[in-house]
């Protein structure tokens, strides 16, 4: 019963761990590096949505604010230096990102400042379903989590764009030479990815607090949650994403409180060198 | 000698054994070490904690290395097994797990609070000008040292073969020869630079925390190499000298500029940091080792 | 004494790059492979020299299985590859990129080369005239010391056959040898063969320059979709019916 409640508190976590490692395969599917400013999205649309909800008062608003500004956030980031970096070696790649996530976190920093801030969401007292103690804002943020993911998937697996990225992300040159034009599923790519992170950076400020490193923290969990998940498989990282977040949670009376996060080092570590191919993955070349 | 900058020249001095340590790792061999501060926060902790228990330091700071060095070992095994990308992945886990450690083992470390009161070089002489000069000469000493041994490091065939390993891995096993042991290597050394630097970071601060070993640091680290050229030891001078420029030069912007607050530098530092590796990499790729390779 | 590959398969998840491939190479001889794009030539290299374990099958060099071996292992042994896109050493110079290939360096070690500076240079000395040797050898003295990347492709091939001669190879697995080099080089690269192959080293050469190889070697394998469809001398090969219409067939 103890555990299983763990297991609840860590949904919602993992959910946002999902998220983020949704952005990041897919980006790592399609564009083929990992993008270290994943994290460093979140974190700009955690501050997209908490300044657009003190302004206006609506979490709605303020969800449609941070994931429009991030999508065209991450739009910017793609033409003004990833598209450059094409061709180029993935090391190339991954370091610009840290560049960018940099950039990012410096804008958000000098923006809004150091200090944590918090949504100012009604407390609520948690409901009992089935003996477990679920907070309804757990319920409303895994809710956005779910609609999220959803409209993710259907355009995925639904729209024509959508066969395409997947197309991309299975094999580029087959892609390349049936017509698939790279610049539209790039761009598509680039504004879901971002889109999704700020979901995620979203509902991690609204759970927990929101402060210019609050993404980039997430970093190595959605790395984990990735890569467990297997590179380029997005259900693979809403998967892992979510073992992940039950696990760091359901760890905490055996490893202390800080040590979950080690967890996710220890499981990257763990499937890098065991089973690179992760839980749904294909590619395998990690070496 | 102005205090000022003597204090300037011991961080300067110690940001360079940060960079040849990891000029050694990329630069020569092209490991993509991205938990560099990880190494940095071992052989300070080390060395404070044992001179806290009395050892003196011409013990302690040995030991620094020693214990960094170990601990790079195993990093260094997990490199023959994973791609660039992943590996630099992994180290940057590696140095944050580092952090969330000393962070969590309080009793060890004290936690957030940090360690006080860490003796200095040359405590029981003076303290004041004198003292400091005598660190700095100590430490100046160490780097010509280390800067030293790289060279000879570059021009011996140990050196030949590292290079081989960046431009060209496979076609060097395709020679008969295995990377593997030359890539531990590499990383044990260059983490032991990176450990006794935290060493005298810590006996020269006299007071270290978790906070001070972020992943910002290696990528200021990164950044001096990449900016004075990588793959030399020139490069490693140059750049580190470029940092101490940057990093000085913002503070006394700071100083000159009213209205900008100590954590908006903090925010711009990094900034500027991150748009240095963005232009670099776009315009610069030889500061990545582009020449003649697609890198 | 001599390569032995017994019956090797390799798939590449539905593709079957390699199907029951046996060769043999006489130690000291001087064999070709060729065949259409995509027959599978670089794949049985790669196989034989380690990079890629195979499905099924056996490798064996000098009387000895290569299994389990890794590149380096089976480099140790007398087997040298070199690679179809060159892989020079771009950062160091001709003259590096050979001295980095000669096997047993005590500066390799960093125990020797802080604690052994003498024997280090001696060694050093030694080297560099066996290289010196190998530079003149393969014509390459005007570029010994620019830095290997900045060379033709030609002679970045050549850099790399030096490389293995500097391993005293008993077989070389040279892979497309003229491929992208300009036709003067390619005789110089063919009289070097020959050369080397007249001091006792084997050769098993992947071309698909049909009528550069057929001049260089006495023995032809011709391989197609992944299978060996013949082997002889290349006037009978050429001659063979099954051979034309693999290469018209295929990608000519």
């Amino acid at each position: 019963m103890f555990y299983a409640q763990l297991a609840v508190n860590g949904l919602v976590q993992g959910l946002v761990v999902g998220l983020g490692a949704l952005a990041l395969t897919l980006v790592f599917g399609i564009a083929r590096f990992p993008n270290a400013a994943t994290g460093d999205t979140m974190t700009f649309g955690a501050y997209t949505a908490l300044t657009v909800h003190k302004a206006s008062g609506s979490l709605a608003l303020g969800s449609i604010a941070a994931v429009g500004g991030a999508a065209v956030l991450a739009l910017l980031a793609y033409l003004t230096v990833f598209k450059r970096l094409a061709g180029r070696s993935v090391v190339s790649l991954l370091v610009a990102s840290i560049g960018i996530g940099f950039m990012i976190r410096a804008g958000l920093g000098v923006a809004f400042g150091h200090q944590q801030q918090v949504f100012n969401v009604p407390l609520s007292r948690p409901i009992r379903v089935a003996g477990l103690a679920i907070n309804p804002l757990d319920l409303q943020l895994a809710a956005v989590a779910v609609v999220a993911l959803a409209a993710v998937f259907a355009i995925l697996y639904l729209t024509p764009i959508g066969r395409q990225m997947r197309a991309v992300a299975d094999n580029r040159d087959l892609a390349r030479v049936s017509g698939i034009r790279p610049e539209r599923v790039m761009t598509a790519m680039w504004l879901i990815a971002g889109g999704v992170s700020a979901v995620g950076g979203m509902m991690l400020g609204i759970k927990t607090i929101v402060s210019p490193e609050v993404g980039w923290e997430m970093l190595l969990p959605v790395f984990a949650a990735t890569i467990l998940g297997g590179i380029g498989s997005p259900v693979g990282a809403v998967v892992a994403g979510l073992v992940l977040g039950v696990a760091q949670e359901v760890s905490t009376p055996f490893v202390g409180f800080t040590y979950k996060i080690a967890l996710s080092f220890v499981v990257l570590l763990a499937v890098l060198l065991v089973r690179p191919r992760g839980l749904f993955g294909r590619i395998e070349g990690v070496r | 000698m102005d205090a000022y900058l003597a204090a300037i020249a011991i961080i300067a001095l110690i940001y360079m054994l940060l960079s040849l340590g990891l000029t050694l790792q990329y630069g020569l061999t092209g490991l993509i070490n991205f938990g560099h501060v990880g190494f940095f926060a071992i052989g300070a902790y080390t060395s404070a904690l044992l001179s806290l228990q009395g050892l003196p330091l011409a013990l302690t700071i040995p030991a620094a290395a020693v214990t960094a060095g170990l601990a790079a070992w195993p990093i260094g095994l997990i490199s023959l097994r994973l791609r660039d990308d992943y590996f630099a992945i992994v180290t940057l886990g590696f140095s944050e797990t580092v952090r969330l450690v000393i962070t969590s083992e309080k009793w060890l470390t004290n936690g957030v609070q940090g360690i006080p009161g860490i003796p200095r070089l040359f405590e029981t002489i003076s303290v004041g000008i004198g003292a400091q000069l005598a660190v700095m000469g100590v430490i100046l000493v160490v780097t010509l040292a280390a800067i030293y041994a790289m060279r000879r490091i570059v021009a011996s065939p140990f050196g030949r073969v590292i290079e081989a390993i960046r431009d060209n891995e496979e076609a060097l096993q395709a020679l008969g020869k295995d990377p593997a042991g030359f890539k531990i290597q590499v990383l044990i050394l260059g983490s032991a630079l990176a450990g006794i630097a935290g060493a005298f970071y810590a006996h020269y601060i006299t007071y270290i925390v978790p906070d001070q070993f972020i992943p910002l640091v290696t990528f200021y680290v990164w950044m001096a190499i990449i900016i004075g050229g990588v793959g030399r030891v020139s490069g490693a001078i140059v750049g580190t000298g470029l940092l101490m420029l940057f990093l000085e030069g913002s503070r006394f912007l700071r100083d000159i500029v009213p209205g900008v607050s100590e954590v908006e530098m903090a925010s711009l530092r990094i900034g500027v940091v991150g748009l240095l590796l963005v232009l670099f990499t776009i315009y610069r790729p030889q500061g990545l080792m582009g020449d003649f390779t697609k890198r | 004494m001599s390569l032995q590959v017994t019956d090797i398969s390799k798939a590449f998840g539905g593709f079957k790059a390699l199907s029951g491939v046996s060769l043999e190479v006489p130690m000291g001889a001087l064999v070709g492979l060729i065949g259409p794009n995509g027959a599978g030539k670089s794949t049985l290299f790669s196989v034989i020299s380690g990079f890629m374990p195979p499905d099924e099958g056996a490798i064996g060099f000098d009387g000895r299985s290569l299994d389990g071996l890794n590149p380096a292992g089976r480099a140790r042994t007398g087997l040298v590859r070199t690679f179809q896109v060159p892989r020079e050493f771009a950062h160091l110079t001709v003259r590096e990129n050979m001295m980095a290939a000669a096997p047993g360096q005590t500066g390799e070690s960093l125990v020797g080369l802080f604690f052994r500076p003498g024997k280090v240079r001696e060694e050093e000395e030694r080297l560099a005239e066996e290289v010196s040797e190998v530079i003149r050898f393969l014509r390459l003295d005007r570029v010994a010391d620019e830095p290997a990347g900045k060379l033709s492709g030609g002679q970045k091939k050549l850099v790399e056959l030096g490389r293995a001669l500097l391993v005293k190879p008993r077989l070389i697995l040279l892979d497309e040898p003229f491929a992208g080099v300009n036709p003067v080089l390619i005789g110089e690269i063919m009289e070097r063969i020959r050369e080397l192959n007249g001091r006792g080293i084997g050769f098993l050469v992947i071309e698909h320059d049909l009528e550069a190889l057929t001049r260089l070697a006495p023995q032809l394998y011709v391989m197609d979709q992944g299978r060996i469809l013949t082997v002889g001398a290349p006037e009978a090969v050429l001659a063979d019916a099954r051979v034309r219409e693999a290469y018209l067939g295929g990608a000519v």
